[in-house]
């Protein structure tokens, strides 16, 4: 019982907290040690004693590295600190003990044609590879996508620009030819052979350009993608007879449903006004 | 006098060969010490040097410490002074390490601490396994039975109980110490985030954080620790080389244990017994698990129970935190129910008296 008096953890401080008030006890009992817990020091001095190797053993039976104290105390619910701490506690011990096995001149490395059965079997090693794999191309694509969305805002503004671009042009040209009219009207005509000053052959092909933009659905002469579903799914041609029934592999397919999310950017308010037009065609 | 003093004595005290205060030889004649081992520390009346191997008795009672060589050990028995002369000039040369760990479970055991049971067998090439035990009373005899029956001496029990709380059992032979943990934090090899490998059998380096010489519970902990987890040299089922070190530390009471493995010479090298510096720097180790936590919760004199010789204070049992954390959830529906009554008592007990100007306006209108 001297001990018990002596050891650390039956602190008299705790004892008057413990009786202020029973409620807060119950509340917070694991900080509080026990008062009436045992420590035999004596009792397990002698045990260690007897099952105690013998001390003049070489270290290459245990091989058991003590690290050194270190002085920063470590905070349990911290994990990253925690862990760290064990792996440079491993790392430091490990360096040691590959001097200690280089001193006594004992093989440790092993060679590269050493082949063993190892811990984690193989399938268990591939299972981690394509583990790792997967996380790799995983951070790949949305590093991906991100880039794409980036692009994406950007090209939004090269648009705009080019816009502004093309007004004022079309200004320059405007102002071009009026200025060559009033040329011409104050010459009298003169020299009706040459040509104005715009290259209509170069604007030609941006002018096409840009009014199969203003069609909308920026895919050239081919039908919507609207009018092509449709007439997927309500029939064009060929036998309708039970194309429209249901079954199995039309339920589980959800490849027209859409997201509320993403449809919108794509169809735009105007697809949903064309709609009914288009059914009554 | 110093030995009574609590704690241990400074190591500044020391000189190089005796402890000055104390008048304690920490090398008799029979083993000479390393300057890196004269670090010495006195716990509550035993020398204790920093590997925590070196235990060396307080002979009499007496104030004066008598100056008295320290006396030697066999594996067995101490050995008398008498024949200290003769054992000191073979110094145990064919000793030989023969630990077997008995590892079982108990029924009703959950397939994660399972599995962690066959990782245990996995890294300790000098186990045996045995079939689940019911072990619910007589504990003990059980047991004790069952090591001496497969040759052991020493057993890693694995205990579930309620299908969630495991607890590690760690006894050492017949008459040995034993020591009782709860396990939390489990991680199993066969997770995918532990990406390392090693051989299986080969032999560990063991690496223990200082504080396990705080104390003499960590000492004798980590002394059954690495008997029981250190791979027997020459064991006929361990590998020649050494890829993985286990990782023993304190933190918060608590004895964390971790496994890594050991990258560092490219494949290749065809020198197998060095290693050059700047490899060493660039050594890196890779966890392999499993990773679990041990939280002691007594050490018995005997093995599977005896006298107790440790107690943890800060343990709660896992009944009670649960218990408690239900009683909380209970209780904010009590205390409800209670404001509730209070408020109607109270209401009751004070009454608000008629306003006479209450009607003031009424009677106008009137």
């Amino acid at each position: 019982m001297a001990d018990l008096e002596e050891s650390d953890y039956s602190g008299s401080e705790s004892e008057e907290e413990e009786e202020s008030s029973s409620e807060e006890e119950h509340e917070r009992p694991l900080k509080e040690p026990r008062k009436d817990a045992v420590y035999d020091t004596n009792g397990m001095h002698e045990k260690l004693e007897d099952i105690g190797w013998p001390d003049d053993l070489d270290w290459i039976q245990t091989c058991v590295i003590t690290s050194p104290k270190s002085e920063n105390q470590v905070d349990v619910n911290d994990d990253l600190v925690r862990e760290m701490a064990f792996y440079t506690q491993a790392l430091e011990g490990a360096k040691e003990a590959y001097l200690k096995l280089q001193e006594l001149g004992i093989p440790f490395l092993r060679p590269s044609d050493y082949y063993a059965e190892m811990i984690k079997t193989d399938s268990h090693m591939l299972k981690i590879k394509d583990k790792l794999l997967h996380e790799k191309s995983k951070l790949e694509e949305t590093d991906e996508r991100r880039k794409a969305r980036e692009a994406k805002k950007y090209s939004k503004e090269v648009q705009a620009e080019k816009l502004k671009e093309r007004a004022k042009r079309k200004k320059q040209d405007i102002e071009s030819v009026k200025k060559w009219r009033k040329v011409r009207q104050k010459s009298g005509h003169e020299g009706d052979d040459v040509a104005p000053p715009i290259d209509f052959e170069d604007r030609s092909g941006k002018s096409n350009g840009a009014r199969r933009g203003r069609g909308g659905h920026g895919r050239g002469d081919r039908p919507s993608m609207n009018r092509e579903s449709r007439d997927a799914k309500y029939g064009n041609g060929g036998r309708k007879h039970g194309s429209k029934r249901n079954d199995a592999n039309s339920s589980a397919d959800d490849s027209s449903f859409r997201g509320k999310g993403r449809g919108r950017g794509r169809g735009g308010g105007r697809g949903r006004g064309k709609r009914p037009r288009m059914r009554r065609m | 006098m110093h030995r009574r003093s609590k704690g241990w004595c400074t190591s500044s005290k020391h000189s190089e060969t005796s402890c000055g205060s104390c008048e304690f030889p920490i090398s008799s004649g029979a083993f000479t010490v390393s300057p890196r081992r004269v670090e010495c520390y006195l716990w509550r009346g035993r020398e204790v040097d920093a590997m925590g191997q070196k235990r060396k008795p307080v002979a009499a009672e007496s104030s004066v410490l008598p100056v008295e060589p320290a006396r030697k050990r066999s594996l067995l028995r101490r050995l008398d002074s008498g024949n200290e002369a003769e054992n000191g000039a073979e110094k145990s040369p064919r000793w030989r390490n023969k630990e077997k760990v008995l590892i079982l479970c108990s029924r009703r055991i959950t397939f994660r601490f399972r599995h962690l049971m066959m990782d245990m067998t996995g890294l300790l090439p000098h186990s045996k396994r045995d079939v689940k035990v019911q072990c619910k009373d007589n504990k003990a005899a059980t047991l004790n039975e069952l090591v001496d029956l497969k040759g052991c001496t020493s057993c890693l029990l694995f205990e579930c109980r309620k299908k969630k709380d495991l607890y590690m059992w760690l006894s050492k032979g017949p008459a040995g110490p034993s020591a009782k943990f709860l396990v939390s934090g489990v991680h199993t090899m066969a997770e995918l985030k532990l990406t390392g490998n090693h051989l299986k059998g080969s032999r560990p380096i063991l690496t223990f954080s200082s504080d396990f010489d705080d104390a003499p519970h960590l000492q004798i902990l980590k002394e059954l620790l690495i008997q029981v987890y250190t791979t027997p040299k020459d064991h006929r089922k361990s590998k020649p080389f050494f890829d993985h070190v286990l990782a023993f530390s304190v933190v918060d009471n608590h004895i964390w244990f971790r496994n890594y493995q050991i990258s560092a010479a490219k494949p290749g090298t065809e020198k197998l017994d060095k290693i050059d510096k700047a490899h060493l720097e660039n050594m890196t180790l890779i966890e392999v698990g499993p990773r679990f936590c041990l939280n002691p919760i007594k050490i018995f004199g005997g093995s599977f129970g005896g006298q107790t010789l440790y107690e943890n204070p800060f343990y709660v049992s896992p009944n009670i935190t649960r218990s408690l954390e239900k009683k909380k959830k209970t209780s904010k529906y009590v205390k409800k129910i209670k404001a509730k009554q209070r408020r109607k008592t109270h209401v009751g007990a004070n009454q608000v008296e008629p306003d006479e100007l209450a009607h003031v306006f009424d009677e106008d209108g009137e």
